[in-house]
């Protein structure tokens, strides 16, 4: 049996790797589109300060883009590093998104942006605009697969298990594309990326101009992060409604958590806006409420239930008990294809079969299950509810701040007025990192309210893990965290050093720093 | 759709084209990361060879990415055994990868020398250390790996990371070093002027050479003192994949049989001779494109020689012969096999395409008068 | 189709922003910014 603490720790690493990842991901998705913009200009009006703006903001994005490469080539070997099983077990499915972001986006994105930085001197004006434009399709589509990888972790469809070969196999291809939670998903993180790299450019000409510096540079940079910015801030809000009502049909447990609620209430429920969720009695000790709200959002109807933690979990026992009928006579079957008795008796269960194997994690012979640890997989089926309810308030309520931001910059750049709004100024450079905070706790939600499984539904955490000691992953995650920690730092380092330099760090001779050298 | 048998058998070639372009699109600008604190002898050469390859190693290796994700799509048990079993092998290779992108991108963003000096040796590690790795894998390969499946298709590795380093694997490891540092040198040939071309051309020469003897000599050892592999129940390649429902024993010279069974599969080898022999008198004789092309088929030769010899095994495991994993059970269903071919026939073209406009619009020498004047932009 | 609701909404917020941002060119505009 794999050890629990193996599994801990294999989870602690692919968090601790894929949360750093996608430190560098928003900017990358968010930032070639805004170049696009700025090379739009460019190209429109001919005035060399947009051909500036790409190519100084151009290179901020350089900077980050590297440790996106580098964390990114990590996920890529990871999943057969330590996600053995998990990547036999649904490798017939969750493979193919994977080597199609290679061939689709990897490629174009990757080698574009070569052109993008050494090509302003071999390409026309439009083709490297069109290169541009290839880089930010590029970045955008590999978000797509990726997340449709993801979704289906999520919410498993199209897919069929067999016994032969031990593994889900694929069944329907276009469902896995189309998957209503791919798509929202999808939609909902780039959006999250524009928002993320808008206020980055805001936030930064802000500070120029606060500093009355390079303003007819800031100023147009403004403008541009200004009104995409506030498109994307809506998008993230519309799709993470979107996201919120795909989980309650696809993942009810997740949502349960992420509203701390323990019981079925009657329709349409409540929404609790504040809480405090008491794990050991399975209650809040306190809430603040607002009527109706949650039932709206979670159906969309005025009359259907969410149910609740108690309820699911009672659901989830006789799952968990059907799953063991299933988990039995699948082994029956390897032993002996042609058992009929065994072969109908998985057939009637086989829909259950994962949660059969939630058992595994207390013994080997799912069939000898006593009622200790029947209820013990029980309560594993559901999150816990803190950290969830906390992680999702937070990025909600950030996402608002950021659109109240984007709107009050929009309203002011149309108007013609912002650069003496100071106030909204210092508020643009002060909300900088916050873009960060959301998405990664954006990606706790998501992830960490999936468990027990890695597949929803189908296969849990505990059984994906690679054979490996924990030692070994002792030591390879020491190395990551020390790997990422100083790369990151180096990162840091220099995007501070150029982005005070600003545009004059392109060595024009018509910026701020330029004269400030002379 | 195809039949199954067809299906495996086109993903073996594939999976075969995808790591032969990884070993040409990246194994040149790996090769240059190996040359870099050799043939470059001061900043300003550095920088010219850094920039013949600048805007496109991150292209280049997504070859590397996109044959995992093939891998994974195509062969998920062997993605699941291999990369988990030579764990720290994998991550030697990541780590060491680690230092290409950052090495690229911030090496000239600051004058300071220790700055600049460091991140080239970053990029020497970046270039050296994959291939090595790879060539020890395939040593293993070739040997067997102590590895067995449980009766749920759970992997078990059963050696150390230290047993990888045996003598035949590290010849083999050189025999790949040899080889991408002999393709690096050629590439830069093609790019460079002056002084670096001088020194980069010895390189292709000694390496080349180094390369053939190698191999030549993997070649004796493998086929007097290695024992192959050989399935010994019926197989049905139609049949759904599971390594568990055959039998393997292992046998001296199993991995010759494929030369006597198709003798038309000689070529592979002979290419990889013919091709390196090519890139010596290219070079020789001042003609780096033609020498480019002679290492790249030599790389083909060499890879396929390793493929050829193996066929239909993948992975053979030395602890427990039947979970040994072969072309035909390792694989991923009927219909996901045929999708990605689909995909397949439609984006590679594409990227071929397009890599080559790329390559088109960036050609010609680097030079110094180009990195002087564009001191701020330049890698 | 939240796909194509990206494509187009991509678009649209692309056009948005450039139009957003030469407005800085357009006279009218220039010399309110200026003013302030
Ligand atoms: C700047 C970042 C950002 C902001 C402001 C928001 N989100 Fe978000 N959110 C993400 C960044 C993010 C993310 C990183 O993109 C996640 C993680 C996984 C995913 O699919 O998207 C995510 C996940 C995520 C999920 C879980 C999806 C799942 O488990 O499949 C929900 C329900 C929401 N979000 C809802 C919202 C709502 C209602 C917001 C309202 C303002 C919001 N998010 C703002
Ligand atoms: C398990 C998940 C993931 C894997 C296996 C993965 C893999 C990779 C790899 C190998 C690269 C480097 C490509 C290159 O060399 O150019 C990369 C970069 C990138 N990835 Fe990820 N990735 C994962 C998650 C994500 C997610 C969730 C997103 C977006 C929502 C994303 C978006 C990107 C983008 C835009 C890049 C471009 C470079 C950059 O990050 O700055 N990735 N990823
Ligand atoms: C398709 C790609 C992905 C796969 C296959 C995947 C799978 C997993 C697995 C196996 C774990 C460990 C078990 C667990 O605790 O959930 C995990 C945890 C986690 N992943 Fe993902 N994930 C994916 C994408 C991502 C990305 C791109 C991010 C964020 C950048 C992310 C964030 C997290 C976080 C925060 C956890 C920790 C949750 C926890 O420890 O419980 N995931 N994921």
């Amino acid at each position: 049996m794999i050890s629990s603490e193996l599994v801990d720790l294999s989870r602690l690493q692919f968090a601790v790797t894929a949360l750093y990842h996608f430190l560098f991901v928003p900017l990358t998705l968010g930032m070639t589109f805004l170049l696009v913009i700025m090379e739009g200009a460019f190209l429109v009006t001919g005035q060399q300060i947009y051909k500036d703006m790409t190519r100084f903001w151009g290179k901020l994005f350089g900077i980050n883009f590297a440790l996106g490469v580098t964390t990114g080539l990590t996920m890529e070997f990871q999943f057969g590093t330590n996600w053995a099983y998990y990547s036999h077990y649904v490798g017939d499915i969750f493979g193919a998104p994977l080597a199609i972001e290679g061939l689709m986006a990897f490629f174009l994105e990757s080698t574009f942006i070569g052109l993008f930085f050494f090509g302003w001197d071999r390409l026309t004006k439009g083709q490297h605009f069109m290169v541009t434009v290839l880089t930010a399709i590029g970045s955008n589509l590999s978000a797509l697969w990726i997340l449709i990888a993801n979704g289906w972790m999520q919410d498993p469809v199209g897919a069929e298990f067999s016994y032969t070969t031990m593994r889900m196999e694929l069944s329907n291809f276009w469902e896995v594309i189309f998957n209503p939670t791919a798509q929202a998903k999808f939609v909902h993180t780039v959006s999250a990326g524009y928002v993320t790299a808008s206020i980055f450019v805001l936030g930064i000409s802000s500070w120029y101009i606060l500093k009355g510096r390079d303003i007819e540079f800031a100023r147009r940079s403004f403008r541009v992060a200004a009104a995409f910015g506030f498109a994307s801030a809506m998008s993230v809000i519309v799709l993470g409604d979107e996201s919120g009502y795909t989980i309650s049909e696809s993942q009810q447990t997740k949502l349960a958590a992420m509203e701390a609620m323990w019981h079925t209430e009657p329709a349409p429920a409540a929404f609790n806006v504040i809480a405090i969720p008491n794990e050991k009695e399975q209650r809040n000790d306190f809430e603040l409420q607002i009527p109706y709200v949650m039932g709206i959002i979670g159906t969309r109807t005025f009359s259907k239930e969410i149910p609740g933690i108690a309820e699911i979990k009672e659901k989830n026992r006789h799952r968990i008990e059907s799953g063991m009928q299933a988990v039995t006579a699948m082994e029956a079957l390897r032993r002996n294809k042609e058992d009929v008795a065994a072969k109908e008796q998985f057939e009637a269960h086989k829909s259950d079969l994962g949660f059969g194997l939630l058992l595994k994690q207390y013994t080997e012979d799912v069939s000898k299950a006593t009622p200790e640890m029947i209820q013990k997989a029980v309560d594993s089926t559901v999150p816990r509810v803190a950290p969830m309810f906390w992680s999702f308030r937070i990025m909600v309520a950030l996402g608002f701040m950021f659109a109240i931001l984007l709107a009050l910059s929009l309203y002011h750049t149309v108007k013609g007025t912002f650069l003496k709004q100071r106030w909204l100024l210092r508020w643009a450079v002060l909300m900088i990192p916050t873009p960060w905070i959301a998405a990664e706790l954006g990606w706790f939600v998501a992830e960490y309210g999936r468990q027990p499984w890695t597949i929803y539904g189908v296969l849990p955490t505990h059984l994906s893990a690679s054979s490996l000691s924990a030692n070994s992953l002792y030591g390879s995650l020491t190395g990551f965290v020390l790997f990422y920690t100083g790369l990151l730092a180096i990162e840091l380092y220099l995007m501070f050093k150029f982005a005070r330099k600003g545009p004059g760090s392109l060595g024009t001779g018509r910026y701020y720093a330029d004269q400030q050298a002379h | 759709m195809l039949d199954y048998e067809t299906l495996k058998l086109i993903w073996w070639v594939l999976v075969g084209a995808l790591l032969l372009g990884f070993a040409i699109m990246d194994g040149h600008d790996m090769g240059v990361g190996t040359l870099l604190p050799f043939a470059g002898k001061n900043d300003v050469e550095r920088r010219i060879m850094i920039n013949t390859v600048g805007p496109h190693w991150d292209g280049n290796q997504v070859w590397f990415i996109t044959a995992g994700g093939a891998i994974f799509a195509a062969w998920p048990l062997v993605y699941a055994t291999a990369f988990s079993g030579f764990y720290w092998a994998m991550l030697a290779v990541l780590w060491a990868l680690f230092f290409r992108p950052v090495g690229f991108d911030y090496r000239s963003k600051i004058e300071n020398p220790t700055w600049r000096n460091t991140w080239d040796w970053g990029l020497f590690v970046g270039g050296f250390v994959p291939p090595l790795i790879f060539g020890v894998a395939f040593g293993n390969l070739l040997q067997g790996v102590p590895f067995h499946f449980d009766n749920d298709l759970r992997s078990f590795y059963t050696g150390t990371f230290w047993e990888l380093l045996n003598p035949f694997a590290l010849l083999t490891g050189l025999v790949s070093t040899a080889m991408i540092t002999a393709h690096g040198a050629n590439y830069l040939m093609i790019r460079t002027e002056g002084d670096v071309y001088r020194r980069v051309r010895s390189a292709s020469l000694i390496f080349g050479s180094l390369t053939l003897v190698l191999f030549a000599a993997a070649g004796v050892w493998l086929s007097k003192g290695i024992s192959g592999y050989v399935i010994t129940s019926t197989i049905d390649p139609n049949a759904l994949p599971n390594p568990l429902d055959k039998t393997v024993v292992t046998e001296t010279g199993a991995w010759l049989k494929n030369y006597s069974l198709y003798p038309a599969t000689m070529l592979v080898p002979a290419i990889g001779f013919l091709g390196g022999l090519l890139a010596i008198v290219a070079a020789k004789f001042n003609k780096p494109l033609t020498a480019f092309v002679g290492t790249s088929l030599s790389m083909l030769g060499i890879i396929g020689t390793a493929g050829v010899s193996m066929f239909p095994f993948v992975m053979p495991s030395s602890s427990d012969p039947r979970s040994s994993l072969t072309v035909w059970d390792s694989v991923s269903s009927h219909l996901t096999l045929g999708l990605m071919l689909g995909a397949t026939i439609i984006f590679l073209p594409l990227i071929i395409i397009y890599t080559s406009w790329a390559y088109k619009k960036m050609s010609g020498k680097v030079t110094a008068e180009f990195i002087n004047a564009n001191d701020k932009s330049a890698y | 189709m939240w796909y194509f609701a990206w494509i187009l909404g991509v678009s649209m917020a692309v056009l948005l922003a450039i139009v957003n941002t030469m407005m800085c060119d357009a006279q009218a505009c220039a010399t309110k910014d200026e003013q302030s």
